[in-house]
Order: structure tokens, then sequence, then C-alpha cells
């Protein structure tokens, strides 16, 4: 994979970059923020991982820039700040993920992978995460290329889920988008539908985890 | 000592010798209270005595029986108190009623005497102070008592009172405040000790905690020995934060020589597995380096925000279900079974006065360390309750728990319970500090689940937070709304000024129904309270003056710059808007201006000399059937014999009497009248218009004047529209519309109006006799006294030659 990163610290730098060389990435490295935002210009990565505080120009403005020119490279945020008003910022801004400093390289290469795995190229239409291929356009998911043979209401949450990964759903804004107002949503239909998706998912590297009361999260596992 | 005002011992000090000074004040002021209304009492009992006397004197015996003329001065004595209302009555007491009103209460264990007697009582729902007094008189049927009983409201006699017991009050009130200045100057100098302490404690080094010296007057020991005990305390809380320094440093340089150490046996170690071996360590050490020093600053964060104020408002469900989803995104979590059960909480009432960061962080703590110390499947609970105003926030996990010794330590800096797990010993002291922090009780026990439930209660926020929505009271609809008024004024006269009102207030409709004046005031008597015009106008001053006293009409607060003289008010209730002087109309051909005499009593000289000539050719008007006319004359009467001279000569000259003014200005014209007397001026000059012989006097002695009044209902429907409508009429809008408009002639703006009739009164004003709006006006509608009035004049009218 080609990675970006940005990075004013040369010590936590050359780590990094050395951590993910010694993973077989290919990493370049940038040290402001200005011409962080003109390679970016220019050359396409695979990863960028990106700091908020920089010379030039902030983390923040380089995303925002980068997002503004229809760019949907994956964008890790490394923040030193762990308040909460930072985090929706660079969500925001278009990042698809954070990581507060000091940042522990297991966790970071382990969402790098993820990040990787999930080559939802917008163009492309079709969303791919190890085994898992989802068709957007043909609405047909195959896993080890064998149709997975999913049902119209498995499909439909399948989507829902892959639009919102990382992020915490509730059963009902599950239900608010599976069902129409006329169909009556039955919470128990919810549930039912999630399991035999989580078992039909078995396998593959897209989890759908359950937290009682707080809803459904689906993530990419880094398990291999 | 302390720049809060609030917090001042000397104001604390006023505080109470004031409200000692208050209660002594209330002591004194009911004495005061008891003697204001005692001498208020003295004074209007004084005006009802004279009025009953003058009364009583009038009463004699006719060949009915015992029968009274009401003097003038009686009601006109009860005038001098401009504001109340009056009722009288005179009777044989369980034989006859003589006049007056029948119903008035008697006292309830009075003795008719020759003494007066004063007594409070109800009468037709207002509060009435009454005299009765008898006199006896020789009828030919024996002695008898006659009584007469005056009774008047006690509006003033209130107002009285007050004044008299507030001027007393406020010399009370004024030594008082001269007795607390003395008092406060007294507080001053005593505390003067506090001073010394203050500017003690003001010249201090920051760093100097030695304890206050000195020898404090015995009362404020206590405060000397708090303030020394205090600096003790904050003495041994700087020792306590220098030990947590002392601590941090210790452990985080504790920690980072571990990693150093780790790593120089690395570089200096011969083989590549023991290097890798101490590098693997020195690797372990830093991430417990790295989580302690995160811990040390949310603890220092959390201790830093909870003296700061971040505390606002916070809907704790939401937060909760934010950071456990926030926490769910660490891979650390993804084989912990966790579940929020927040079932037990009303949406709407989990709000908390608490700083979200804190809390976040709290949590956190909390979840962090059941999955460091709980097996990687873990079951993590978090439960939100509500019992009564406290809402439960409790995280139990099924790890290994604390044992229940240790339980008290656990929340103590520095201290890890478990060695395997290595935890940095500030997990549950932050949780401990956002606790104390937001003023929350803390719990620790054994889950159910097995390994430890933590549990924060914390005080619900009232739902003072509701917000109060505006209920937008419609008070201002665009209906139309409709006065109602009644009216003994020609529409002609009235219509322009009803148009200037009702552009002046767009959206209301006006029913103007015109009577007669003596039909009007029955029809008002006779109304039901439902049915009740919005406003009675009306040009028979004594009759609107009989209606208000009834209590017919309510208050109309009416702006003080454009309140009418004060004989055209009474009790702020009924209202003069016009200045209708009388005049004289005559016939230019039949008569000339100077034969027309400067004052009555040349008049009455002038037509007995002439009395051929001028026989039938003489008009006034029908006191019968007009209620202008006979206040004309009864007011006439008042002025001296020449009136009832007058009168006789002008009977003996076969006067004419006419329904109203337009008639008798019309008989002039047509040449049928030489010249009638007590016309309106203000109409007869505007009907004369065009009609060159018929012209206008005024005598030098006096012109009465009359003013046309207008009162509102008690009843009035549209009482707000009906008191707009009367300032309105006297609004300078108002009366210029008068001036400009009608054939009237405005109370105010003296002079500042050109019209016709203006300029031929203007230089009159002086002889001018204004009818005062007075309860003084009744004494002509008491019964006896009018129908003795009406027979003098039928007999003076029938006594032709």
């Amino acid at each position: 994979m080609r990675i970006l990163l940005v990075e004013d610290n040369d010590e936590l730098a050359e780590t990094i970059v050395d951590r993910l060389r010694a993973e077989g990435h290919s990493v370049d490295r940038e040290g402001d923020g200005n011409e962080a935002n003109e390679l970016l210009r220019h050359v396409t990565f695979d990863i960028v991982l990106l700091d908020v505080n920089l010379p030039g120009r902030n983390g923040y403005d380089v995303l925002r820039s980068l997002r503004a020119r229809s760019d949907q490279t994956p964008v890790i945020i490394l923040t030193a700040r762990s308040q909460i008003d930072d985090r929706v910022l660079g969500l925001d801004a278009g990042a698809d993920d954070y990581m507060i400093k000091p940042v522990d390289f297991r966790e970071l290469s382990a969402r790098c992978r993820v990040l990787a795995r999930r080559r939802s190229g917008s163009a492309s239409n079709v969303f791919t995460v190890g085994a898992l291929n989802f068709d957007r356009a043909a609405k047909r998911a195959t896993i080890h290329g064998q149709d997975a043979q999913l049902r119209a209401r498995e499909v439909q949450l399948l989507e829902i889920m892959i639009d919102n990964l990382g992020r915490m759903l509730t059963k009902e804004e599950v239900a608010d988008r599976l069902y129409t107002f006329e169909e009556t949503p039955s919470m128990n239909a919810v549930e039912q539908l999630v399991t035999r998706l989580r078992k039909k998912l078995e396998g593959t590297h897209l989890v759908i985890k359950t937290a009682r009361g707080l809803g459904y999260m689906a993530y990419v596992s880094d398990d291999d | 000592m302390t720049d809060l005002p609030r917090h001042s011992l000397q104001r604390r000090l006023l505080l109470s010798m004031a409200a000692g000074f208050a209660v002594l004040l209330i002591l004194i002021s009911l004495l005061l209270w008891t003697y204001a209304r005692s001498a208020a009492n003295r004074t209007h009992d004084l005006l009802l005595a004279g009025a009953a006397l003058s009364i009583l004197e009038r009463v004699s015996v006719g060949p009915d029986g015992a029968t009274v003329d009401m003097p003038y001065s009686a009601l006109e004595i009860l005038s001098l108190n401009p504001v109340d209302r009056v009722q009288y009555r005179v009777f044989v007491p369980g034989k006859a009623e003589i006049t007056g009103s029948e119903d008035l209460p008697f006292p309830t264990n009075g003795e008719l005497a020759a003494e007066p007697a004063f007594y409070d009582s109800d009468y037709r729902g207002a509060a009435f102070r009454f005299v009765l007094q008898g006199r006896r008189l020789n009828a030919p049927t024996g002695a008898e008592w006659v009584a007469v009983q005056v009774g008047q409201t006690v509006e003033q006699r209130a107002s009285q009172q007050w004044s008299f017991f507030l001027s007393g009050l406020s010399g009370l009130g004024a030594l008082s405040l001269i007795g607390l200045g003395f008092v406060w100057v007294a507080i001053r100098t005593s505390l003067s000790p506090l001073r010394q302490i203050a500017g003690d404690l003001r010249l201090r080094a920051p760093n100097d905690l030695s304890p206050v010296k000195g020898a404090p007057p015995r009362e404020i020991r206590g405060l000397f020995d708090a303030i020394n005990g205090f600096i003790t305390r904050l003495d041994q809380s700087r020792t306590l934060t220098e030990t947590f320094i002392a601590d941090v440093a210790h452990q985080t340089r504790t920690s980072l020589s571990a990693v150093q150490g780790h790593l120089a046996l690395a570089v200096d170690a011969q083989d590549f597995d023991g290097m890798r071996a101490r590098v693997e360590r020195a690797e372990r050490q830093a991430d417990r380096t790295v989580r302690l020093t995160n811990q040390l600053l949310a603890n220092a964060m959390v201790i830093h925000r909870s003296d700061h104020a971040s505390m606002h408002p916070v809907a704790l469900k939401s937060l909760v279900r934010d950071t456990l989803a926030e926490s769910l995104r660490d891979s650390r979590m993804r084989k912990i079974a966790l579940s929020l059960d927040d079932e037990g909480i009303t949406p709407g009432r989990d709000l908390i006065q608490a700083d979200e960061l804190s809390i976040r962080e709290a949590l956190r703590n909390l979840i962090e360390n059941a999955v460091r110390h709980g097996p990687p499947n873990n079951t993590v609970t978090i439960t939100l309750d509500e019992a009564d105003e406290k809402l439960r926030l409790s995280v139990d996990d099924a790890g290994p728990g604390i044992a229940e010794s240790d339980m008290m330590q656990a929340t103590e800096r520095f201290t890890s319970l478990s060695d395997k797990t290595k935890g940095s010993g500030l997990g549950l002291s932050i949780v401990k500090a956002v606790a104390e922090g937001h003023d929350a009780e803390l719990l620790l026990r054994r889950s159910s689940l097995g390994g430890l439930n933590v549990t924060m209660i914390f005080k619900r926020l009232m739902a003072s937070f509701l917000l109060i929505l505006g209920l937008g009271v419609a008070g201002s609809k665009a209906q139309a709304q409709t006065l109602r008024i009644y009216s003994a004024t020609d529409t002609v006269a009235m219509q322009p000024l009803i148009d200037a009102f009702i552009d002046s207030a767009p959206g209301t409709e006006v029913e103007y129904v015109e009577f007669q004046t003596i039909d009007l005031y029955h029809r008002i008597l006779e109304s039901d309270p439902d049915d009740m015009p919005d406003v009675v106008i009306s040009s028979a001053m004594d009759l609107q003056v009989d209606l208000v006293n009834r209590g017919l009409a309510q208050h109309v607060f009416v702006p003080v710059d454009v309140r009418p003289p004060d004989w055209a008010v009474w009790r702020s209730e009924l209202f003069g808007f016009t200045f209708e002087p009388t005049a004289v109309v005559y016939d230019r051909r039949a008569i000339s201006a100077d034969e027309l005499s400067a004052n009555h009593r040349d008049l009455a000289t002038f037509v007995r000399n002439n009395e051929t000539r001028l026989r039938g050719r003489i008009g006034s008007y029908d006191l019968r059937q007009s209620g202008v006319g006979y206040l004309y004359a009864s007011q006439d009467s008042l002025q001296g014999p020449q009136s009832q001279r007058l009168i006789e000569v002008l009977g003996r000259a076969g006067l004419r009497t006419y329904c109203c003014t337009s008639k008798m200005v019309e008989a002039v014209a047509q040449g049928d009248l030489a010249f009638a007397v007590n016309t309106i001026g203000s109409y007869a000059s505007t009907l004369a218009e065009g009609i060159p012989h018929v012209g206008l006097h005024f005598f030098e002695d006096y012109n009465l004047v009359m003013t046309r009044t207008a009162f509102v209902p008690a009843s009035a429907r549209n009482p707000v529209l009906a008191a707009g409508f009367v300032t309105f009429l006297l609004s300078d809008r108002g009366q210029h519309a008068i001036a400009q408009r009608t054939p009237l002639i405005p109370i105010r703006l003296e002079g500042a109006i050109d019209t016709k009739i203006e300029r031929l009164t203007r230089e009159k004003r002086s002889t001018f006799l204004p009818i005062k709006l007075t309860p003084a006006l009744l004494t002509f509608l008491d019964a006896l006294k009018k129908q003795d009035f009406l027979s003098v004049w039928d007999t003076s009218l029938a006594s032709l030659p």
C-alpha cells in the first residue's frame, strides 16, 4: 500500500515510517501542511495519516481541501488532543478514522489494514472486504466469489451497515431505514434479520457487533 | 473582610436591628391606624351632622303631617367632600316616609334621639357612614318624632385615614432611620478588630501560613480561631498538593527510568534474543507510562474543571450513549459484551448539572478498568435509572472485582490493587474526583455479574428547565368592537364626534341611541345590568349626578393633561366635556339690544313695564318636559330672590314654554316670540346662523353654564373602549372636533379655538357661572322639593291677572 504520513515531529515520524515500511508498505512523509496539500494534488495514495498541528496549514484544512477535490482517499487523523470537539471536527471534515497520540503501533497498523480492506470505491460501486464483495448497483453480495444468497431485506441491511461502518446505529435507526411508513417495523424482526445476516457473513472480515441497549455497529476485523 | 455585601456582618446586624425597628413600627402603626380612623371619622361626622341639622331645621308640620323643604345647603355641605356619594331619608319612624331613599339601613341598636347617632353600615354593596338624628314636632295629632338620616360613602374617609396614618408613620419611619444610623456607627466601631485581622491577612506573603497573632475581643474569638484553623488546614492541603506533585514526579520518573533501564540493557545485550526480550519489556513499560501520563492528565483536568464553572445542564442518557458508542470503536472492545440498560429512565428526565468532559472521562475509565482487569470476553453492563430525584449511573463487570476489604483503598491515588495488570492506580481516583466535583455519591460494590459494581448517584435537575411557551393571548383581536352610546344630545351634534373617534380607533363600530334627558334617566335606572350601554351622555347634569350617586358608574382614568376643570368632574366617574352658557335669544325686529337688560333684576322690571307689548311673546323651557330647563330654573332660584320675582313677572306676561332650544329659536325666527330666556347658547348660536334678525344676549350679572357629561356604567360591556371614548372626548383631538364640527363649545382649550360662539362668549367669560358637578344637585331632585318647586312654577305661570 502506498501511505502518506503527514507529521512534523521527526522522531515520531521516523518510528511510524519504519514500522509501516517493515510491514511492507511504501511510505512517504511530509512535515508541512502546505507541501502535503500540494503533494496530494498530484499523487494518489491508498491511505493518508494526518497530524492536526502542522506548520503551514493545519491537518483539518488539508483534509477539507482534499475532500473538496472529491478525493475519497481514506484519511486517519492523528491528534494529541483528546477533547471531543476535535473528533467531531475531524469526522465532519471527512476523516475516516482518528487516533489519539501517543499512538499504539499495533492499533495503527490494524486500522490501516481495515481501511485498506475496505476499498469502497464510489466509482466502482463495489465494496470489498477480504473475501466479501458487495456490488451496490447489482445489489449482490459474494463471498469468495460465491453468491452469498442474501434476501432483499438482508441486502438492504448490509448496505446500511456498510454505509455506517464503525458507527453505532440504534435498533430504531436501523428499522427506520429498513421499513417504510406503511410497514410497521417490529424490533424483533430487526433482531432476527441482523442475526441471519451475521450468520451469512461468518468467515468474512465484516463483523456486526451487537451491544444490548445501544444497537449495532459494523466493523472490519483485522484478525487473519 | 469580604467584598460581597450580602455576607457582610455589619449588614446582618443592621438588618436584625431594622427588623426590630420594623416590629416596633408595626405595633405603633396599629395604634396609629385606630387613631387615624377615629380622627377621619370625626371630621366626616361633622359634615354629616351639619347636613342632618340643616335638614331638621326645615322640617315642619303641614296639614298632612310632617313635611320637609330640602335645603340646598344640606347636600352642599356634604359636597365639601368632593368624592363621596350621598343618601338621605326623612321619615316619621313607624308611620310615614317623607322623602329620600326608604331602604337606608337603621342602626342595629340605635334609639332615635335628639342627639346625632353615627354608625357604619353597608348600603347597596358600598360602605356608608350614616348619621341618624331626630326632632320632636308638635303635630295636631300630638307630639311625634321626625327622623333624618344622612349617609355618605366612606371613600374620602378611608383616604383621609390613610393620609393621617401615612404622615404619622413617615415621621416614625424617619426616626427609625436615624436610630438605625446610630446603630450603624456603633456596629462599625465594634467591628474594627475584624478590620485589623483583615489588614494582617492582606499584608501577608502568599507562602506565610503561620497563624494570625493578636488578642481579639471575646465576641470574635470564634471567628479568629476559625481563621487560624483554616490557615492550618490550608497549610495541610498545600503539603498534600506538594506530596501529590512529588508522587507524580516519582511515578513518572520511575516509569521512565524503567523504560530507560530496559533500553540501556538492550543496547548492552550480547545476543539478539536477549536484546529482543529487553526491548519487549521496555515497550510494555512504555505502554504503562503512556497510560499513566494520560490518566495523570485526566485526573488533573477533572480536578481543574470541577473548580471552574464548566457545569451546565446535561442530558445524561445521550452522553452515556455517545461515550459507549465511542469506546466501542477501540479494537480491544471487540470481544467485550457491552450493554446499556437505560429503560428505567423516562425521556427528558435525565438532566443533571454536569461537566460533559468529566463524566465522559469517568465512564471511559470505568470501562477501561473492566477491560484491563477482566478477561478478553468480559461482560460490561452500564445501567441508568432514576430513583426519586436522583439518577443512578452504574457500571457492572464480570471481571475479578475487588475484595471487600480493599474497596475503601481502591479510590485512593496510586493504589493499584493488582500487580498482574499493573494499573496506574488512578482510574478509580479519577472517577472519585468526578463524583466529588458533581456532588454525586460514589458506591463500590460486588456486582451481580461477579465483578465490580461502581455506581455514581447524581442529583437530577428539576423541571425548571421546561420552556415556558408564550401563550400569545390575543389581546388585540382584529375583531370589530361595538361601542354603545346612550345619549341625550342630538345625533347631528354627536355624529362628527363619533366619526372622529372611529377615525382614531379603526375597527370600532358605534351604536348611537338618542333619548330625551328624562327618558334616558329612567332607561338607565330601569336597565338590567347586562343591558347597560358603554357610555351615557346627557346635558341634565343633576340626573347624571343622581345616576352616578347610585353607584352605577365606574372610574375612568383620564390623563391629567386632558382633565376638565374641577367643577366639571365628579369622583373620576362623571366628566363634563362641553361648556354651554345659557343665552337669551331675541328677535331684533321686536326688541332692540339696548332694551334687553344687563342683569336679571332689570329684566324683571323691563318685562313688568312692557307687559302688554310682550304678552305671550316670551319663551322658556317647559320644566316638566325638559331636564335641562328644570336644571336652569332650579339653579337660577339659588341666585337670590330676584329669580323668583322674574318667574312671577314672566308668568304674568304669559310665558310660553317649549321642549327645547331649537323650538324656541324657531319661534323667535318666525316672530312668534320677542325673546326666549335660558336657551342653550351654543345651540341657539348655530341655529340662528344665517337669520340676521335673531340675536343672542348674555347678562352682566351671571350666565349659568351647563356642561354635557359622560360616564361609563359599572356594567358596561366594553369598559376599555368606553374609557377610550371618554378620554377621546376630552383629548385635544376630541375638543377640536367639538369646536369645529359640532354646534357645541369645548370645555378645554379655552381661547385656543376660533369659532363664532367662542368669540361671542370670550369677553363674557368672567360672568359665566358654571353649575358644579356635586351631590348638591340632588337637592332639587328630591321628590318633595321638586314637587314644591314645580307647584310654585305652575302658580306663577297661572297668575294671569
